[in-house]
């Protein structure tokens, strides 16, 4: 006797229920036995009846594929109706997919990996690293292979910007540092070459590279001999062993990384690894691939538990860590969270507007598509249709146009999806953000549920308005009742007031930017270029160095055309530093901004100093430390005192002693990070008593700035053939970096706003020219009468000036409400700033005007004969 | 509506189902199609007739209490409506008239 495939058996009567999948199953289990057995035909049985059931024409209640049928056949034959209401939802539905894109990349979307499913970042609530490099191995050796397996694989990485050089060219780039198991750990295989073995994490160990796909190409033209090539990362040269697959560009996406070294060839991370004592550096995060059976839950519960015990076997004079988190590796890491948070939210919201202008405006052309219809729904309806047959017919068509739409929008959407990726700023520190805008099926189920969720929406309104019982006006062909121009009315209000939301907005962020550059950095940055080098060992020891520096220096203040020439490390508002001070020996040190400098910097950079001296060139390595501070933390120290002459302590770290330095200038307060921040402490150090070998030259120039970027290139390349030069650029560009988020949210709500106001002055021209069509006859009795054109074309126009009046009214209320979200971003400018506010309304009511202008033209036209003879 | 028409299909089902006079139940439906009328089908198709001609009155059908050999599990049967005879009937004809006199070339002839 065989036994009847259970599997099949169970999906028949899961999928064919009752007392018919009964009798199936009891004639499949009869002829099952009497041919004596054949598994695969009682598969293929079953199977016919599942598809039997599961066919469309079974699925659908009766009628329903008639009411589609129908309602392709409305639309094919008024094309221009449905193509009008598919393109608008295929704008609105197009911006939201390319939203829902970026949402999924930077929150959803798992690495490039074989099974990504079961791979998994360890982070700690809370902080931007995990643990320590010590921990980690700890951690690992405990959840990995013997005893408590959680793990089949669990490696360490760190990214961080660094610079990378081949063939002479320099640039700043995003490297991971990684320990030698991180490939095998992730699935990874290399394209070329390999990845790195155990032994390149051993102590003196040549140093290796793997090449991202990127860099390969960009650098190496997809060569194949690349392997064996060497390429040089800050102070240490590498020989390249592999690349990384195409697809996969860093742990944690969307930053690219350019390059992968081991983690203990990092001259940095060999230096804390080679300190007996030191528990705490480096800091990593850690990524691994769960073992067979183990749920990402379970894993969780178990890493905290070894992370305390590792904690207690290991105590730090340190306040116990946040928990430690397991979830599958996907998108941006804890560090760039909140900002690619605060981005996504505010895009959804943004577009979720348009959208929302897009279905009112469908719901409109519908509505008036229902007028026109009247007449044949009224009879239908008496012939004994149910109002909820003719619902369903609304909700049919609705359905079609929104499938239309989601067709379009996904079209339109892979282009918007380019023009995001190119909006993208083109600087260093998102520079490395490469954004993977394709579609995928779980944005494009979104784009269908944001599509259908509209058609539900804006067939709402139609089926409501059809579904009211009296038909007798509508059999005498009367011209629209007043509810139904009420229900039209309240969607242009409702269009006028949620773009004039979106066009505030975007007026407030560019009147932001204006207000931005009024604010006084405390510094100037007109006519002056930057570049940064990077002078390192093994060529140059800090006393060659400073020789070179000082060369440069001279060199470009005797180059005709520069009025002054200076170093820093820092560059204002593009690359800050911060640095630790104290009063005395043994007070906790607050944390601040520093700056390394030479003398004729503030001079140079026209920051006044408001107490004291400039440093000297006699500040020098063996002569007594000395600091200038700004306003602000001399205020801090010593209120009311003079600073000049007052000792300060230098250092953050507890372990290192603290440099004591004597404060013998006072500089005036300027921004640093960015230009709203609040003032806040700084402390200049002198280069010639301090060394780092990573200085950013500005030259002070008569001319335009970047007239001299390529003499100077070759004033330093005359010094040094070899030196390392990055970015170069006018400091004014520099400095507008840290503008570019806003910069950024500026154009994308403005061409959103714009898109809103196309949308809605569509609405609002369809319900004047529209009602110009209902009152034909009325006009007409009106001119015959003796109206004039005059008073004709103001009735017309004043209808719908009267709609955007309201509508503004609300949309002020509405943007008073919304745009103190935007806070942060408006540098100091009222989110109820009445320029803003002013401007967008006006720009409406011109939009308004034009709208309505030509259907109250035409209007003004109507002959009062043919219009009386129309009865 | 005229006179209804049986698909090529529905007919050999039908015709199956009268054959099998009270012995009509899916099992033997099947094997009588497959051995008389030299073609296989499956069950989905099968009972997706049959429902076909029973929602157009031409078959009837009932269940039998479950027998042990099925898995405890009861039959469909089903018997033809006089309806059902009269459809196959005017099946039978349409298609006779329609043949009365062709000759295919190289064929068998009706």
């Amino acid at each position: 006797m065989h036994n009847v495939p259970k599997v099949a058996e169970w999906i028949l009567r899961r999928l064919v229920p009752g007392r018919e999948g009964e009798i199936i199953a009891g004639d499949l289990r009869e002829e099952f036995d009497a041919r004596g057995g054949g598994r695969s035909w009682y598969w293929m049985q079953a199977l016919s009846c599942v598809a039997v059931r599961l066919s469309p024409n079974r699925l659908a209640p009766s009628g329903l594929g008639r009411d589609f049928h129908f309602a392709l056949r409305m639309l094919r034959r008024n094309p221009g109706y449905a193509l009008t209401a598919m393109l608008c939802l295929a704008l609105g539905i197009g911006v939201n997919t390319t939203v829902y894109t970026l949402v999924d990349e930077l929150f959803f979307k798992k690495l490039p990996v074989p099974d990504a499913g079961r791979v998994v970042a360890v982070d700690r609530a809370g902080e931007d690293m995990t643990c320590s490099y010590r921990d980690y191995q700890e951690i690992a050796r405990r959840t990995v292979g013997a005893g408590r397996k959680i793990f089949s694989g669990l490696a360490a990485f760190q990214d961080q910007p660094t610079s990378l050089d081949t063939d002479g060219v320099s640039r700043t780039v995003m490297a991971e540092a990684v320990t030698a198991n991180f490939a095998s750990a992730l699935g990874l295989q290399a394209q070329v070459g390999r990845w790195f073995v155990p032994e390149e994490e051993a102590r003196g160990a040549e140093p290796v590279a793997v090449l991202s796909d990127g860099a390969w190409a960009r650098r190496f033209g997809r060569r194949p001999d690349v392997i064996g090539q060497r390429v040089r990362i800050e102070t240490q040269w590498y020989r390249v062993v592999g690349v990384a697959p195409a697809g996969f560009i860093s742990a944690s996406p969307p930053h690219a990384s350019e390059v992968w070294v081991p983690l203990a060839s990092q001259p940095y991370a060999r230096e804390l690894l080679a300190m007996p004592g030191e528990r705490d550096r480096p800091k990593v995060r850690l990524i691994g691939r769960l073992a067979p059976g183990v749920q990402p839950r379970a894993a969780e519960s178990e890493v905290r538990a070894v992370d305390a015990q590792v904690w207690r076997e290991y105590p730090r004079d340190k306040p116990t860590p946040g928990r430690l988190l397991v979830a599958v590796a996907s998108g941006t890491g804890p560090a760039v969270r909140p900002v690619a948070f605060h981005i996504a939210a505010l895009l959804i919201i943004v577009t979720g507007i348009v959208l929302l202008i897009a279905c009112v405006n469908v719901a409109n052309l519908l509505l008036s598509r229902s007028a026109v219809r009247r007449r044949e729904m009224a009879v239908r309806q008496a012939l004994g249709a149910s109002r909820w047959r003719l619902a369903r017919q609304t909700l049919a068509e609705s359905l079609t146009l929104a499938a239309g739409g989601v067709v379009f929008g996904l079209m339109f959407a892979i282009w918007t999806n380019r023009l995001l990726v190119r909006s993208m700023p083109a600087i260093p520190h998102l520079g490395f953000v490469t954004l993977d805008m394709t579609l995928n099926w779980r944005v494009m189920v979104c784009a269908m549920v944001a599509a259908f969720a509209s058609a539900l929406l804006f067939s709402l309104s139609p089926a409501v308005e059809q579904s009211q019982p009296d038909l007798t006006p509508a059999l005498k062909s009367e011209a629209g009742g007043l509810r139904r121009m009420r229900q039209r009315d309240i969607y242009v209000v409702a269009q006028v007031a949620l773009s004039l939301v979106l066009l505030i907005a975007a007026t407030l962020l560019v009147r932001a930017l204006r207000h931005a550059g009024d604010i006084d950095p405390g510094f100037a940055m007109d006519h002056r270029l930057t570049a940064r080098i990077y002078v390192s060992e093994p060529e140059y020891t800090p006393e060659t160095g400073r020789l070179f520096f000082a060369r440069v220096l001279e060199q470009a203040r005797a180059t005709p055309g520069v009025l002054a020439a200076t170093l820093s490390y820092a560059i204002p508002l593009n690359f800050a530093d911060s640095g630790c001070t104290a009063t005395d020996l043994i007070a906790k040190p607050k944390r601040g901004g520093s700056d390394l400098i030479v003398p004729g910097y503030f001079d140079a950079m026209r920051i006044p100093l408001v107490a004291g001296r400039d440093f000297a060139p006699s500040d020098l390595a063996g002569s007594p430390k000395v600091a200038i501070v700004n306003q602000t933390l001399a205020a801090r120290y010593w209120p009311g005192e003079s600073a000049v002459g007052k000792s300060l302590w230098l250092g953050c770290d507890p372990k290192r002693p603290r440099a004591k330095a004597e404060v013998v200038g006072v500089a005036r307060d300027a921004k640093y990070g960015s230009l709203d921040e609040d003032p806040k402490p700084f402390v200049y150090s002198a280069l010639g008593q301090d060394w780092v070998g990573f200085m950013a030259v500005t030259v002070h120039t008569a001319g335009p700035p970047a007239a001299f970027a390529e003499p100077l290139r070759s004033l330093l390349r005359g010094l040094d053939a070899n030196l390392r030069i990055y970015e170069m650029a006018p400091l004014e560009e520099m400095t507008a970096q840290s503008l570019w988020q806003v910069r950024w949210e500026a154009s994308l709500l403005g061409s959103l706003g714009l898109l809103a106001i196309v949308l809605a002055a569509v609405g609002l021209y369809g319900v004047v020219a529209y009602t110009v069509a209902q009152r034909t006859r009325e006009i007409g009795v009106r001119m015959a009468m003796g109206a004039q054109t005059s008073d004709v074309l103001w009735m017309v126009l004043g209808r719908g000036l009267r709609l955007t009046a309201i509508g503004i009214a609300i949309g002020l209320a509405l943007s008073a409400l919304v745009t103190r979200f935007l806070g942060s971003f408006l540098y100091g400018l009222s989110p109820l700033d009445g320029v803003s506010f002013a401007a967008a309304a006006s720009f409406w009511i011109v939009t308004a005007m034009v709208a309505s202008y030509w259907p109250a033209k035409r209007a003004a036209r109507v002959d009062p004969v043919v219009a009386l003879r129309w009865e | 509506m005229g006179e209804a028409y049986l698909g090529e299909f529905e007919q050999i089902v039908l015709l199956a189902v009268v054959r099998l006079g009270d012995k009509a139940y899916g099992v033997p439906v099947r094997r009588e199609i497959e051995q008389r009328g030299g073609r296989g089908t499956t069950v989905g198709a099968l009972y997706s007739t049959l429902d076909r001609l029973e929602a157009k009155g031409f078959v009837h059908s009932w269940f039998a209490d479950p027998t042990p050999q099925r898995g405890g599990r009861s039959k469909r049967y089903f018997r033809p409506t006089p309806a059902g005879l009269q459809a196959l009937a005017h099946s039978k004809s349409v298609l006779d008239r329609m043949w009365k006199g062709v000759r295919l070339k190289g064929g068998a002839d009706a």
